[in-house]
């Protein structure tokens, strides 16, 4: 009788924590625009203009364009690539990346820039032509204009070390 | 002539109060094409169906104008409600014709991701977008 109590409230327990990591999984992401906001449903996009701000349970990004695709999956629409345009400015934990144009894509989690890139921490500052930011792994390349000169960032959590 | 009259008068005074009631009933009854014309052109708390490329749309509002075959307004709140999308806003004007409706009024639209809020939209359904003006805000979950 016990025993089966028992089992009993493991798949409780277990159900009420699928429900969590579901609800986890389908995070929410605003978008903001100052000018207008158009809504493709034939080519599965949003394209908003004039000081946009984008942001998600993990950055804020704020340009003068935007256009972002979606996909349909299990009966939601997720955002899968978000590009950005002119006067890029993300801004993930205390970090600021700037640029004329990034890419964020969702199913490995990174964010590309392209431009005049600037990425600043509470430390240091620098600068290139592109770079590219792995949110889950905490990891930056940084290159220059030039390919043959690469700068890598190894970020620790801890931003004085 | 004045021995007929005397003897029928009573009939004669029934028989014209009997026409003239007859004829004033032929005349409140008549049905009116001017009335029956209003009323088509103004409905109040309207809800309806339309077919359109999305498919069937389902629309609605606290009084509805008819200004000609193809076109349609949707005067105070309103509402078009379809598989891909619930637009509720105000004085929503649609033209059956070319597939678009538009408002420049506060629109709210809900759709499988998420809810947007702007300050008009104009919807072109045969291109299948919608394009919103001003400030816009929408929230999604992801």
């Amino acid at each position: 009788m016990v025993l089966l109590s028992l089992k009993v409230m493991i798949k409780v327990i277990f159900f009420i924590f699928s429900l969590f990591l579901h609800s986890n999984a389908y995070s929410e992401s605003t978008v903001k625009a100052g000018d207008s906001l158009i809504w493709d449903s034939e080519n599965k996009s949003y394209t908003a203009t004039g000081s946009v701000e984008f942001s998600n349970d993990t950055f804020i990004a704020f340009s003068e364009k935007m256009i972002a695709k979606y996909v349909e999956k299990e009966g939601k629409e997720l955002f899968t690539i978000v590009e950005l345009f002119e006067n890029v400015r993300i801004e993930l934990k205390d970090e600021i990346f700037q640029g004329d144009y990034a890419i964020y894509t969702r199913n490995d989690n990174t964010i590309k820039l392209t431009g005049d890139v600037s990425i600043q921490s509470p430390t240091r500052m620098l600068t290139g032509h592109e770079l590219i930011a792995d949110i889950d792994n905490n990891k930056r390349i940084l290159n220059s204009a030039n390919d043959e000169s690469l700068v890598e960032v190894l970020l620790e959590n801890n931003a004085n070390n | 002539m004045s021995k007929f009259f005397r003897e029928n008068v009573f009939n004669i005074l029934i028989f014209l109060l009997l026409s003239g009631q007859a004829f004033m009933y032929y005349y409140d009854n008549r049905p009116s094409s001017q009335v029956f014309s209003q009323k088509s052109m103004s409905v109040e708390n309207f809800s309806s169906i339309v077919l359109s490329k999305s498919g069937l749309t389902k629309i609605g509002s606290e009084k509805l104008h008819k200004i000609n075959e193809d076109n349609f307004f949707l005067q105070g709140k309103s509402y078009l409600e379809n598989n891909e999308y619930k637009i509720y806003g105000e004085d929503i004007s649609i033209n059956l014709n070319e597939d678009i409706s538009h408002s420049t009024k506060s629109v709210q639209v809900i759709n499988s991701m998420g809810t947007l809020d702007a300050k008009g939209f104009r919807n072109i359904d045969s291109e299948g977008k919608i394009y919103f003006d001003g400030i816009v805000i929408f929230k999604s979950h992801d």
